[in-house]
């Protein structure tokens, strides 16, 4: 088996398994201009830029567009921009950051409702920008101690305020 | 076959080797560092050990979909991205294509392939356990299978061997079930892992070590002198390691073979058949199909390894027909492409894990836990299966990943994702399989492939014992998770096949019985004894030990036994 521990991602990988076993053909996937605004706002406010970049300065709301034509299929898709339709029924665009806030906890709510297998709107999106974001250049430095080569293995005590090590 | 044996200087050779990956690497050493001139054929193309690491230094924002399997690996790749992770560029285009190399499934079997140098071994998990002397006795004891032809005794010395070369790294612990070998200085348990291994000390008695792990936490000058160095611990060996940290054909077997200027490698050839010589009633060569320009070509030597990998060795000799053998190769028993055996995965528990706030981890360790077989073994009976399992696994901090499930969103949710989260630990079953006549592969009698080739037809399934073991790995999990005080303890149980544990093995077993297996004590083809098998396709019982170290000290023990043949001119 893989080396180490099954860290969340592989968790998430596993999915694969699922997916890739199912015959449904990907479709094609894309956004209007409207739907990038509402997904580009939706990521900035999951991730805000503050001392350090945020969703939009590192590129998430066009990665989610790719990820979600290369690697999703017809499900999520679907699953998605019936997210983004509710999105534009509430006027989304038009409203004022707390009141986008407010959905959002709203949208947070409602999901955990929701049993279907395939993932929620909001499921996707969060754990598209996250993603995006912590893997991307600019977050991950910004937001993690980034060492390529560890040269070494060692049990360590946690300094306070320490960040997580990124490799 | 029409027989047309045009044997020259420049296709004849001491021993020719089938595949490069992890035994057959192993068999071209042992064969070459005897003084043998080999030829090692392998099917795929060429892969460089460093240079051809075309991913191993790429940054995380480097691999383009971070990880995630594309829609289109996974329709290329469709049996390889059923694993964990390999559908990830990090790795995906080291592994087979499946559109264009399919198989029939005729039940459902995740065949994971790496048809390349090195084969498999590039991308291996490294953990390698000797097998306990129980192992080589159970099916003779409990009447099953057959009972192999040789014991623990036999192989000892050539684990030995093996693991001075491969360079394992683990911790002696004096259990009977668990052998301790020649190792490097082990890699630490995590503080939650410690403290896991001692309440299951107390509580159940059942031991927990540390993985013993093919990477060099400590090179020898065996090691150094092939150019391989020490581990840094970033835990991408999947991508092959551009220091030779962990083993691999590549890394060790192929180099270490490579200097004794005694080995020739053809690649992009794929073995279609052996020549058989009807007259001298021994093998005389193979036959090869360029999977690129379609040409045939016939090479000889004066014994053949076979380590194709245990389903592709089964198919190879199923393929090679002659007067003689009208049923397949070496398969008067019928037994070749039977007992196709591998390790039940994918079912466990996990758990969230209290307290251990200041502990933490520099370096990736590329290596987990290990739980030996405590099920069958000592005094515990269980009634409703045979054998037992291990577990692998292990804790670790959660990452920004946990914020997907979490709630939040916003400037403190992004600020918190950047520290450690809360440890979580998670561990697995390795389950046996028992041999099944009816768990097999065999050829398809009308499918070919596009080089003409027969396809294979994959035909195995769990079976009793192993639903009623699965049920107990994941109820023995869920227990001593809880009992080492974890919280959240939840069970897991993928939908899985057999294949996906990656250790098909059996399908040309060893045996004393030419009528009921294909292969002798010394991994001769018992009715042709210049061909050897050294794959797992050897394998006579499964055990529930990774078993690719075991392949390699039987590959060394029958090179051993080959070359001296050889110079008693026995063969
Ligand atoms: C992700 C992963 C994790 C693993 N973890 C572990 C682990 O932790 N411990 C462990 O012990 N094992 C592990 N394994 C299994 C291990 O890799 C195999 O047991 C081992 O590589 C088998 O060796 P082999 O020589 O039989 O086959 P391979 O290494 O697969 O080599 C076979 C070679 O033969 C070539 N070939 C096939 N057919 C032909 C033909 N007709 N003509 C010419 N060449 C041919 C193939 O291209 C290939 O190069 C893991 C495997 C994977 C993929
Ligand atoms: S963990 Fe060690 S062996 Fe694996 S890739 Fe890193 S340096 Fe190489």
């Amino acid at each position: 088996m893989l080396g180490g521990a099954f860290s969340a991602p592989t968790l998430m990988a596993m999915d694969n398994w699922e997916s890739s076993t199912k015959s449904i053909s990907g479709a094609a996937f894309s956004l209007t201009e409207t739907q990038q605004k509402i997904v580009a706002a939706i990521t900035e406010l999951i991730i805000p830029k503050t001392d350090t970049v945020g969703a939009k300065d590192v590129g998430v709301p066009a990665f989610i567009e790719m990820m979600l034509k290369d690697c999703y299929k017809a499900p999520e898709h679907q699953s998605f921009m019936e997210g983004l339709a509710s999105m534009e029924k509430v006027k989304f665009l038009d409203l004022n950051t707390d009141e986008r806030r407010g959905v959002l906890k709203l949208l947070e709510q409602e999901t955990k409702k929701i049993t279907s297998k395939t993932p929620p709107f909001w499921r996707l999106i969060k754990e598209l920008t996250l993603l995006g974001y912590f893997t991307s250049e600019a977050g991950l430095k910004a937001s993690f101690e980034y060492v390529q080569i560890p040269g070494k293995l060692e049990l360590i005590k946690l300094k306070p305020n320490q960040k997580a090590y990124a490799y | 076959m029409n027989l047309n044996i045009k044997a020259n200087k420049n296709n004849t050779f001491d021993a020719i080797v089938v595949g490069s990956g992890m035994s057959g690497g192993f068999a071209a050493k042992e064969l070459t560092e005897r003084g043998l001139k080999v030829l090692m054929i392998e099917r795929g193309h060429e892969i460089k050990h460093i240079e051809g690491y075309d991913t191993a230094m790429k940054q995380p924002w480097e691999i383009e979909h971070r990880g995630r399997t594309s829609n289109i690996s996974a329709e290329e790749r469709w049996a390889n991205s059923r694993f964990w992770g390999l559908g990830s560029e990090e790795v995906v285009n080291h592994l087979t294509n499946d559109k264009e190399n399919p198989y029939i499934e005729k039940r459902a079997f995740d065949w994971i392939r790496a048809y390349h140098t090195g084969g498999k071994s590039m991308h291996w998990g490294r953990q390698s356990y000797r097998w306990a002397k129980h192992d080589f006795e159970a099916n003779a004891k409990e009447g099953i299978g057959i009972d192999w032809p040789i014991r623990y005794e036999d192989l000892e010395p050539w684990y030995t061997h093996v693991e001075k070369f491969v360079g394992v790294s683990g911790q002696k612990e004096g259990l009977e079930i668990l052998p301790d070998g020649h190792f490097l200085p082990a890699m630490p348990l995590f503080a939650p892992e410690a403290h896991f291994k001692n309440k299951m000390l107390e509580r159940f008695n059942r031991p927990v070590t540390v993985g013993r792990v093919a990477n060099l936490t400590q090179p020898q000058d065996i090691h150094t002198s092939l150019g391989r160095a020490s581990c840094q611990y970033r835990n991408k060996c999947q991508r092959g390691c551009p220091y030779g940290g962990y083993y691999s054909s590549l890394s060790g077997s192929i180099p270490a073979a490579m200097r004794t200027n005694r080995l020739s490698i053809l690649h992009d050839s794929i073995v279609a058949e052996i020549i058989y010589d009807e007259q001298k009633k021994r093998a005389a060569g193979v036959k090869i199909i360029n999977q690129n320009t379609m040409q045939t070509e016939e090479f000889f030597a004066k014994i053949i390894f076979l380590n194709a990998g245990s389903i592709n060795t089964a198919a190879l000799m199923l393929n090679s027909k002659s007067n003689r053998f009208q049923n397949g190769f070496g398969n008067d028993s019928d037994q070749v492409g039977r007992n196709l055996m591998d390790h039940q995965l994918g079912s466990g528990a996990q758990a969230s894990v209290e307290g251990f706030e200041d502990d933490y981890v520099y370096g990736q360790r590329p290596n987990a836990m290990y739980i030996p077989r405590f099920r069958n073994w000592g005094n515990d009976k269980q009634t409703a299966y045979l054998r037992g399992f291990g577990y692998q696994g292990g804790a670790s901090r959660e990452g920004w990943e946990s914020g997907v499930t979490n709630d939040g969103f916003g400037a403190d949710f992004k600020q918190s994702l950047t520290k450690p989260g809360p440890w979580s630990i998670r561990i697995g079953g390795f389950g046996e399989i028992l041999p099944n006549p009816n768990n097999r592969i065999y050829l398809d009698p009308e499918k070919k492939d596009k080089w003409g080739i027969p396809m294979i037809v994959t035909d195995a399934a769990f079976v009793e014992n192993d639903w009623a073991m699965r049920k107990d790995i994941i109820a023995s999990a869920v227990e001593m998770l809880e009992t080492a005080g974890f919280k959240n303890v939840t069970p897991y149980d993928r939908p899985t096949h057999m294949g996906l544990g990656i250790h098909d093995m059996g399908t040309a077993r060893m045996g004393r019985d030419p009528k009921t297996s294909v292969l002798n004590a010394f991994n001769q083809v018992h009715d042709c004894k210049n061909v050897f098998v050294t794959d797992g396709a050897a394998m006579t019982s499964a055990s529930c030990v990774n078993p690719s170290i075991t392949y390699m000290a039987l590959t060394a023990r029958a090179a051993d036994y080959a070359v001296k043949a050889l110079k008693k001119r026995e063969l």
